[in-house]
């Protein structure tokens, strides 16, 4: 047989051993490969080694997360790139809640200060405040409240944050980069306010820790990314944030804080 | 009565994300063993998964009314999939030897099996797998995965990759042979 004509039964034969051939083309080709040593060893060789690859792990591996589970992530996605898009993508929305925390804060404090000794005993109104008898252990589950509650909010915006970065938009001013100069200012504005949060080294939140120093050490990654950012080095964030399973944790953290 | 797939891309074109639900519990396994298959790496086809889906409802209402879903799925994972293994690769070439990471993802495939011998021939299995996917040139890469793990008929496969019927054969074939040569020996 000529060298050529053997190599389309060659090509016939993997198709054979594939099991793509059908009817005629397949009668053929099998008639073929029973006459020819080297076909057959051929389409034996090539069988061992699709059942080899049937063996892969691969086709029967499960996702390591439920269904609710990533149904909930694709539409946090969903809601990040809807907001990504909207021009108020941006705008500070925790300053509201944050504002009435910090009221919240400020009574609080204003509560615990003590107060200077009045020189006059004159204005009843000015000593009022001073005379609020609030007992010690209301005030402290007020603060364990606030303290909650803020955590629990900072969480929920870094996850925020970190879903955005999953879905970057290109760089308009350089090919194959990726936007990131609002995420990066993001992440330096709560970075700031993680600093700002009170009460996080007590006990309070004490099984937040672990998981707020994980959101820390990806913020700071993120802040410190250029607004035009190297592809490789965001994928190399969300792989970290994958890594440490970041996303889910935060959910869960952010649940239990709130109670 | 269920839904079909179609009325839920129609659902998902008006911006009913509700109709996402029965679509993943659907086509999520199928989307996240071909991304693994592809990508060898559970956590980042998992994060496809993810991807396909947004797309799927971003894409919803330009899809074509007269096309089946499954397909159009699997031309989004396929795409998606593609351009990830080519980012992963440029990044891979920029930091990490290949071997060793694409090692310690291997390994990371082959968990559940309770047997002991089963799990190590499972795992140099997936690893030998992984080696020899990886050597594929991209489309040889996409036509094998597509038929061996999607079980694609040969026809969807050429209509998913935009190719003739005559080059998913021929790249088919190349695929397979190669796929042989990497994993002589292995038995």
């Amino acid at each position: 047989m000529r060298p050529w004509r053997h190599r389309g039964w060659r090509r016939r034969t993997g198709l054979l051993a594939l099991g793509v051939l059908e009817g005629r083309a397949a009668d053929e080709a099998r008639a073929h490969v029973d006459g020819c040593a080297r076909c057959a060893e051929e389409r034996a060789g090539l069988r061992q080694a699709l059942e080899l690859a049937a063996l892969d792990p691969v086709r029967t591996a499960e996702p390591p997360l439920g269904m609710p589970a990533l149904l909930a992530r694709v539409n946090a996605r969903l809601d990040a790139a809807a907001a990504a898009r909207s021009p108020l993508a941006w705008r500070p929305a925790w300053l509201l809640p944050a504002g009435a925390l910090a009221a919240s804060l400020a009574v609080l404090l204003l509560l615990r200060l003590p107060h200077p000794p009045s020189t006059t005993r004159s204005t009843p109104a000015v000593v009022a405040p001073a005379q609020v008898a609030v007992p010690e252990d209301v005030l402290g589950r007020m603060e364990r409240t606030v303290t909650r509650a803020q955590t629990a909010r900072y969480l929920d915006e870094a996850q925020d944050l970190l879903l955005t970065v999953a879905a970057p938009r290109p760089c308009a001013r350089q090919s194959r980069r990726v936007d990131m100069e609002q995420e990066a200012e993001r992440s330096r504005e709560l970075l700031a306010r993680r600093a700002l949060l009170v009460g996080t080294s007590g006990q309070d939140v004490a099984s937040a820790r672990p998981v707020l120093r994980d959101v820390e050490y990806v913020l700071r990654e993120v802040a410190s990314l250029p607004s035009c950012a190297r592809e490789r080095d965001l994928q190399a964030i969300q792989r970290e944030v994958s890594r440490r399973n970041l996303l889910m944790k935060i959910d869960l953290m952010t649940r239990e804080l709130k109670g | 009565m269920e839904e079909s797939d179609r009325d839920l891309i129609g659902r998902l074109a008006r911006g009913d994300r509700e109709a996402l639900g029965p679509l993943m519990e659907r086509h999520y396994r199928r989307l996240y063993r071909l991304s693994l298959s592809y990508l060898r790496d559970p956590d980042e086809a998992l994060d496809a998964v993810q991807e396909i889906f947004v797309k799927a409802f971003q894409n919803a209402a330009r899809w074509d009314g007269g096309a089946e879903v499954g397909p159009w799925l699997t031309r989004i994972a396929v795409n998606h999939s593609i351009d990830r293994y080519r980012r992963g690769r440029r990044r891979l070439a920029a930091e990490t030897p290949l071997d060793e990471e694409a090692g310690d993802r291997d390994a990371r495939l082959t968990t559940g099996d309770p047997s002991p011998e089963r799990r190590v021939l499972g795992r140099e299995v997936g690893e030998r797998i992984a080696s020899a996917l990886r050597s594929l040139p991209e489309r040889q890469r996409a036509v094998f995965v597509l038929r061996h793990y999607d079980e694609l008929a040969l026809e969807d496969i050429a209509r998913v990759l935009d190719m003739s019927l005559g080059t998913v054969k021929s790249s088919l074939h190349r695929a397979v042979h190669r796929m042989r040569e990497r994993l002589e020996g292995l038995r």
